[in-house]
């Protein structure tokens, strides 16, 4: 590619979180939100033609409303050259402490739009054991997690894969890391991962052992590369 | 002074939990103005005002009189406002059963900790918004059940203008323009705090001010049926009126709503007041003078606050924005042809007519999304009774051309029960509705055609204090009913849609309208019967309001009948600016016109 080529636009994906406050806004919110940040930023976004212009802007699928979530990501298409450093500071300034861009790169080579590509989503729970008899609780649970959440009806359409780590210092916590699919049967059934379904089952069946959701994250997004999982940003 | 006392955010988030649309309830937008201070002690030295939008927060964030207050109480170093709106029935219901007390949005200081309470009321049905406020905050609903010095309670806005029915609710009123007033009251507030002075010193200290109504000073006499005998003492009101509207700089950095609201763009005031007279139209008469803003730095403020926003839409407000001289150049400079339909315009209660349909195009930029037009009623009789000065000819011509052009989405608003109404006048509705079909036949072709949408909204007229028809009666809601049905029966229902407000309902508003002092009584009981959100068709409770009349031993024809020209109306101790010689002139005028 020449220089000459590569001078009047810049495609640009970038990561945000959206935590405290703002984990009651919908994806909507969000969306409307970040566009109105790069106006004020004075990023020249580039719309789309016709009689009803639109930003070229597209996000990955959305986080339910009231869950936090580290892994917000989307690719935007800027008038002119910017670098990442420049992009990312310009439109921090714009943004509430709530919800900034913690990454930004720009995109060389054609790349699969957000929302079709995200396959797989990482949860982060925060697990409380409520039981005075914690002793052997977590080993109980795990098994029975494993096997009610990757092979019971209810929930293994929906799990990918999942890990248990034991919280430092505490014996009453227990740190879930749950893959979701993004898409459930994604020829058939183009859904996305039902997420406040499965938190409304998820929470029910942890009565059983006395366990609490004290916290819950989306922590992480991936894409299919080749068949390994990466994240958005390692593919651009 | 007591401790200020806050919602902890630990608790808002449990609260919050399985809450509709939380996002009403976070704060944390661009664009707030409100002082945070470090410590608790800090806020001792403020003057804390709550600015009160009874009504939901998508609604309160729609209106431009809010933030302009909300700016101009911030900008000074002394005083602090913060934004308090009704919480929705599920958050209401959650706020009581865990007692936690209603709080502002930006500090989440709760209310009763405020120096004063200031309700902006847009609307009669908010009145039992406001008791459930006062009383989520743990307030005494009554004037005279507030025995400490703080806080303070007054209301403002266009529908206080007769502020009888919330009388006994409030310390005082603030009739008109609030942009000056509201200082000096804070002004007054401070002195009244550090003085330790009592609650009689601070309100006659007001009572100088313009604008300024305290009903704990006056007394009302009435005869045994209901009328007012006399006003004691008879000396007016008069309105807060700010001369010159560009001493005032436009909002430029507004709140920006973090969700979505009604009105969700920059709103921009163009102009206050309006130069037409129709004779049922209240804002008319209550906003005068006519005031407009100066084009030159309007186009300023205007870019500067597009870009300090971020916003893709900007609204002209005002009462006639057709009137506003220099409406072509405001545009002109305000959109640029290289990006273009990335902003878009809206003018509310814009004039349509054949000669700046073109105008309209232009700010549709290319979209289509529809027309719409008040002619009110549908006879030109009518049309000049109630002096709206638009022909039908002019109308239709409008319309055709419209037509011819790709349009296919027309809105028509009409009143119903205007006082003088014959069967013919409504007639003539259904007539003119047959020559807008006719003209869309003509000019459409069939595809088009068969897209044609004519949504028809009838509304039941309301006469309000300070109208030429203040004293005209308000239709039976049987006559409304049959002249309603009547129209439904003789429109082509194939390409209109047609929706009416309730005739019974809209009775109900013209006594709160017109209501004297004891109609609060009224709206007490009416809110502790569950009254709230009346403007929601689904939450009002006609049968509750009619008992309530009943209980109350007031008859509801007391403030629905026509009153005699020469009768002490409840609003006359307020002084609009506009004297009522002259709304008598011009209800002579009117019935010149039979």
């Amino acid at each position: 590619m020449t220089e000459q080529e590569n001078v009047c636009e810049t495609r640009i994906r970038f990561k945000f979180y959206k935590k405290d406050e703002f984990k009651y806004l919908s994806h909507l919110d969000i969306s409307r939100i970040m566009i109105r940040a790069i106006r004020r930023a004075e990023l020249e976004i580039k719309y789309s033609q016709g009689y009803n212009p639109k930003p070229k802007i597209g996000f990955s699928p959305p986080t339910p409303l009231g869950v936090e979530s580290m892994a917000e990501y989307a690719d935007v298409l800027l008038e002119g050259n910017i670098d990442e450093r420049t992009f990312k500071k310009k439109l921090n300034s714009e943004l509430k402490p709530q919800m900034l861009i913690s990454e930004a790169r720009i995109i060389t080579e054609k790349t699969e739009n957000l929302m079709n590509a995200a396959a797989v989503v990482l949860y982060g729970f925060e697990l409380h054991i409520c039981s005075s008899d914690n002793k052997g609780m977590p080993g109980r649970f795990y098994t029975g997690l494993k096997k009610d959440l990757t092979t019971g009806p209810d929930f293994c359409n929906s799990i990918f894969d999942l890990k248990i780590i034991t919280a430092e210092g505490s014996s009453d916590i227990i740190l879930l890391k749950l893959f979701g699919y993004v898409k459930i049967f994604k020829e058939e059934n183009n859904e996305i991962f039902k997420f406040n379904n499965f938190y409304g089952f998820f929470e029910n069946w942890l009565k059983k052992y006395c366990i609490d959701i004290k916290n819950v994250k989306k922590e992480e997004l991936f894409v299919l590369c080749g068949g390994i999982l990466k994240t958005p940003m390692e593919v651009v | 002074m007591d401790k200020i006392k806050r919602l902890d955010s630990d608790l808002l988030g449990r609260l919050l939990k399985d809450i509709e649309k939380p996002g009403r309830y976070i704060n944390n937008e661009i664009g707030t103005k409100s002082k945070s201070p470090g410590t608790m002690e800090d806020f001792q030295d403020l003057i804390l005002m709550a600015l009160v939008f009874p009504d939901i927060y998508e609604v309160g964030m729609s209106n431009l009189g809010l933030q302009i207050l909300y700016e101009i109480i911030n900008k000074h170093k002394c005083f602090s406002a913060e934004r308090v709106f009704s919480p929705w029935i599920d958050f209401e219901e959650k706020l009581r059963k865990e007692k936690v007390k209603i709080f502002s949005l930006e500090n989440r200081i709760f209310l009763d900790s405020f120096d004063l309470i200031g309700f902006t009321v847009q609307h009669e049905f908010l009145y039992t918004n406001i008791l459930n406020i006062l009383d989520m905050g743990g307030i005494g609903i009554r004037a005279v059940d507030r025995r400490n010095r703080f806080p303070l309670v007054c209301a403002g806005g266009p529908a206080i203008v007769n502020p009888q029915p919330l009388s006994r609710f409030m310390d005082f009123f603030v009739i008109g323009d609030g942009e000056e007033v509201v200082i000096s009251i804070l002004q007054r507030v401070k002195k009244y705090r550090e003085n330790n002075k009592d609650k009689n010193w601070f309100l006659k200290e007001i009572s100088r001010l313009d604008g300024i109504y305290i009903p704990g000073f006056y007394r009302f006499y009435y005869y045994p049926d209901g009328r007012i005998k006399s006003i004691e003492p008879g000396e007016k009101v008069k309105k807060a009126v700010i001369k010159n509207l560009n001493e005032f700089q436009i909002v430029q950095d507004p709140i920006i709503p973090n969700i979505k609201t009604v009105h969700d763009r920059f709103a921009v005031e163009i102009m206050r007041g309006c130069s037409r007279g129709c004779r049922f139209c209240q804002a008319g008469i209550i906003y005068r003078p006519v005031r407009k803003r100066e084009v030159g730095s309007l186009v300023r403020q205007c870019i500067a606050g597009l870009k300090k926003t971020g916003y893709d839409e900007i609204s002209f407000l005002s009462l006639s924005s057709s009137d506003y001289g220099e409406i072509g150049h405001l545009l002109d400079k305000i959109t640029d042809p290289s990006k273009h339909g990335r902003l878009s315009i809206s003018m509310p209660s814009m004039r349509l007519d054949s000669l700046n349909l073109k105008l309209f195009e232009l700010i549709q930029s290319g979209r289509k999304t529809g027309l719409t037009f008040a002619p009110e009623a549908g006879s030109q009789r009518m049309r000049n009774i109630i002096n709206k000065n638009i022909e039908e000819k002019e109308m239709l011509d409008c319309i055709k051309m419209a037509f011819s052009s790709g349009w296919d989405k027309i809105k028509l608003y009409f009143m119903i029960g205007l006082p003088y109404e014959n069967d013919k006048d409504i007639h003539e509705i259904t007539l003119l509705v047959e020559k807008i079909i006719m003209a869309a036949r003509e000019r459409l072709s069939g595809k088009k055609l068969a897209r044609l949408k004519i949504n028809i909204s009838i509304n039941v007229f309301c006469p309000k204090p300070f109208t030429p028809f203040q004293w005209v009666s308000h239709d039976n809601p049987g006559n409304l009913d049959s002249k309603f049905d009547y129209i439904l029966k003789n429109v082509s229902k194939r390409y209109v849609n047609i929706n009416w407000t309730d005739s019974k309902k809209s009775r109900i508003e013209c006594a709160l309208a017109r209501g004297n002092e004891r109609v609060g009584e009224v709206i007490e009981s009416a809110w502790k019967k569950g009254a709230r959100f009346d403007n929601w068709t689904d939450f009002f409770k006609l049968s509750v309001w009619e008992e309530e009349f009943v209980k109350a031993g007031l008859d509801i024809d007391l403030f629905t009948r026509k009153f005699s020209v020469d009768e002490i109306l409840p609003w006359d101790i307020i002084d609009i600016g506009v004297s009522k010689d002259f709304l008598l002139k011009e209800y002579d005028r009117a019935r010149e016109c039979l």
